[in-house]
């Protein structure tokens, strides 16, 4: 029913009913603001005032939270290493082994034992048949103890290469001194050039001129350092620069010509790859045929640093995989949690909302209220473990060596999905409050 | 009931059957027409009002007495719209309240009418000042004008001072002071009390009905609803309810 025609209560209550009205239509836009803006401050200060609960209704948002940023980050700079490690060495390169880089399981290791070696011949005929390749060279790995005067460091990777284009092929250059020439190491003289490591393990952390000359001892053989390489850095904390290189002929002398070698194959650019890894496959097969028992086996392993690329890749989907299960578990247990603490809420404040309905508050007003509450527990919370997340990770890069890479997306994904959280989990509790009959709740104690 | 009792009015003229329900009367600020409330309590079908008629003009100051279980109660959630009416028609201000849902009788509430309760009922977190400012947030009314209107109210009961003081740093006789500002802050039609001096001292009430009077005296309509004979003889009009009907409508002012 409207107003009837004739004019009603009086000069007083006609003009505040139009300033009401008034006020009313000019504050429209403002409305929604100051209603978020007091659900804002409502839900601050009843946080504040249940210290402990909201602390525990935080932790499960927190560890979802933490776990993801910790983990994406962690995994974001291992990226940066790995494509920086990768991109010295190129994708320009390939080998020739017989054994791949990566053995899956005991049956593959006692089949490619079964292969024939791959020998300098092998090698030689590569470099004489392809044509599409740039750089051919070999190397054999060795693991040693390596000593000078009294001092002595373990575990150092001894690699035989020939010819000296294998430093290129492995990206590394001369820091101080000199390479061998080709006719020192056809000779196999007892020479050999150093990783920086081996400066500071042997020679205290004494500069590259003075260990130029140097006599160190390599399981019980005597090397002249005559070059010392420059610094490569260190992957996963294992370093690159704890290396001897010795010429391939001195490194048969000492360990013996009867080990597989591994050769290397460099192309000029990363196009070429695929037609100089035919060549040299048809080159191969010719060489090998089968491996005796196993007409299925190639008989050799063509590998790029793919393989390595595609371990790491696939170890890391996986990691991904298993952190996205438990973030999203104790996400889900964080929003039951944060459902619970707002049903309890809502218990408790039953009071409040017949207070608050009985002077005006609408549903949607209470249910605005106790959904901001909801989701500023749990972007308060996300917000929370993205910092701790960030700091995990910090850690762990600090620990294993590794750069730091802080991604805003993340955070801002690691906040908005917790506030998701909240919506979801604050949805039903602030329902419920919006439905109390103002009577009822007003006569709650 | 019987259908024998007469319900005397002398101000008003008593509307007894359905059919002559004849809806708004323009004069009056509050118009009920034939009010039932009937309560489903498992099969049984209980009446808690039946056939409520009154009219109450702008300005009036009016008490409705009646005991426990009276209907007074009931009655007291219909005025101040916080309940519709099973049957009849509530005219506040113009406006058929009976008929509207929760959130027009939500928006009616904060607009038209004033409440002041037994136990004060004001948010324990919240200073006087925001307790006042309450009304208007859900009004949407803009934060600087809000801060105004909510200072002239408690300035109006003398509250200036403690105005940045929670409820539990003010007396009982402060904090029904801060209630009553902000019944008042939306210059509401009617302010309607429920026992607002039940939980004070002699001396502190005579003061809040002081201040009653006072509103009174400055144009408000005052509507208190109470079992205390004492405060419903301040008032210049008792209604008393028993029964869930009206016994007596007397104007004693």
């Amino acid at each position: 029913m409207e107003r009837s025609g004739v004019p009603t209560d009086g000069p007083l209550s006609n003009t505040s009913t139009r300033a009401g009205l008034l006020a009313r239509v000019r504050s429209l836009p403002l409305f929604k603001l100051t209603a978020i803006w007091e659900a804002f401050r409502v839900a601050t200060a009843s946080l504040r005032s249940n210290k402990l609960r909201t602390l525990l209704t935080l932790t499960g948002i927190v560890v979802g939270v933490t776990a993801v940023i910790a983990v994406v980050t962690i995994i974001k700079g291992l990226d940066k290493t790995v494509a920086q490690t990768f991109s010295s060495q190129g994708s320009t390169v390939f080998t020739i082994s017989k054994n791949p880089q990566i053995i899956k399981s005991r049956e593959d290791f006692i089949k490619f034992n079964r292969r024939k070696d791959v020998t300098h011949e092998d090698a030689g005929t590569i470099r004489r048949l392809c044509t599409e390749c740039w750089r051919v060279g070999i190397a054999a790995n060795a693991v040693e103890e390596v000593k000078h005067a009294d001092q002595k460091a373990e575990s150092v990777r001894i690699r035989g290469v020939d010819p000296i284009t294998m430093f290129d092929i492995d990206g590394v250059s001369i820091d101080a001194g000199r390479i061998w020439t080709e006719g020192e190491g056809d000779s196999g003289r007892d020479i050999c050039v150093v990783g920086p490591d081996i400066l500071k393990n042997l020679f205290n952390d004494a500069s590259a001129d003075r260990a130029l000359g140097e006599e160190i001892r390599v399981g019980g053989r005597p090397y002249t350092i005559i070059g010392v390489l420059e610094p490569l850095g260190s992957i996963f904390g294992f370093s690159r620069d704890n290396v001897v290189y010795i010429p391939y002929s001195t490194y048969q002398k000492a360990y013996g010509a009867r080990r597989s070698l591994v050769v290397f194959i460099q192309v000029p650019d990363a196009d070429q790859l695929e037609p100089a890894e035919d060549q040299v496959r048809t080159i191969m097969h010719n060489r090998r045929g089968h491996t005796q028992d196993d007409p299925d086996d190639e008989g050799f392993s063509l590998e790029t640093q793919d393989v390595f690329l595609n371990l790491y890749g696939s170890a890391t989907s996986n990691i991904y995989i298993v952190t996205i299960g438990v973030a999203a578990v104790s996400l889900v247990v964080g929003g039951i949690v944060v459902m619970n603490i707002m049903l309890v809420s809502v218990t408790e404040r039953t009071k409040e909302i017949g207070i608050r309905k009985a002077i005006g508050a609408r549903k949607k007003d209470i249910l605005t209220q106790f959904l901001i509450e909801a989701v500023t527990v749990t972007a308060i919370g996300g917000a929370v473990g993205v910092g701790t997340g960030f700091g995990l990770a910090y850690v762990i890069s600090a620990l294993i060596g590794f750069p730091l890479l802080i991604s805003v997306t993340s955070a801002v994904l690691g906040v908005g999905v917790s506030s998701i959280v909240g919506i979801v989990s604050g949805l039903w509790p602030a329902w419920r409050a919006s439905k109390l009959d103002p009577i009822e709740a007003l006569r709650a104690e | 009931m019987s259908s024998n009792v007469t319900v005397a009015s002398p101000v008003e003229n008593m509307i007894q059957a359905k059919t002559e329900v004849t809806g708004n009367d323009p004069k009056s600020l509050i118009s009920m027409r034939n009010i039932w409330k009937t309560y489903q309590m498992g099969t049984e079908k209980v009446h808690a009002l039946h056939g409520v008629s009154f009219d109450i003009p702008r300005g009036e100051y009016i008490a409705i007495i009646g005991p426990s279980g009276s209907g007074k109660s009931t009655l007291m959630n219909l005025i101040g719209c916080l309940d519709t009416p099973s049957e009849g028609e509530y005219w506040l201000n113009s406006k058929n309240v009976s008929e509207m849902d929760d959130d027009e009788l939500a928006r009616i509430r904060n607009q038209e009418v004033g409440f002041v309760f037994q136990t004060f009922n004001l948010l324990a977190r919240a200073t006087a000042l925001h307790n006042v400012e309450l009304p208007l947030i859900y009004g949407g009314v803009g934060s600087s004008q809000r801060h105004d209107m909510a200072k002239k109210a408690l300035a109006a009961v003398d509250l200036t001072e403690r105005m940045l003081h929670k409820p539990n740093e003010l007396s009982g006789g402060q904090r029904q002071r801060v209630a009553i500002a902000r019944a008042l802050v939306n210059h509401p039609s009617i302010l309607l009390a429920d026992e607002p001096t039940g939980a004070l001292d002699t001396h502190t009430s005579m003061e809040i009905m002081d201040l009653f009077e006072r509103l009174h005296e400055q144009g408000n309509t005052i509507i208190i609803v109470t079992h205390e004979p004492d405060i419903a003889a301040r008032a210049h009009r008792v209604i008393s309810i028993r029964d869930g009907q009206i016994e007596k409508d007397d104007r004693i002012r």
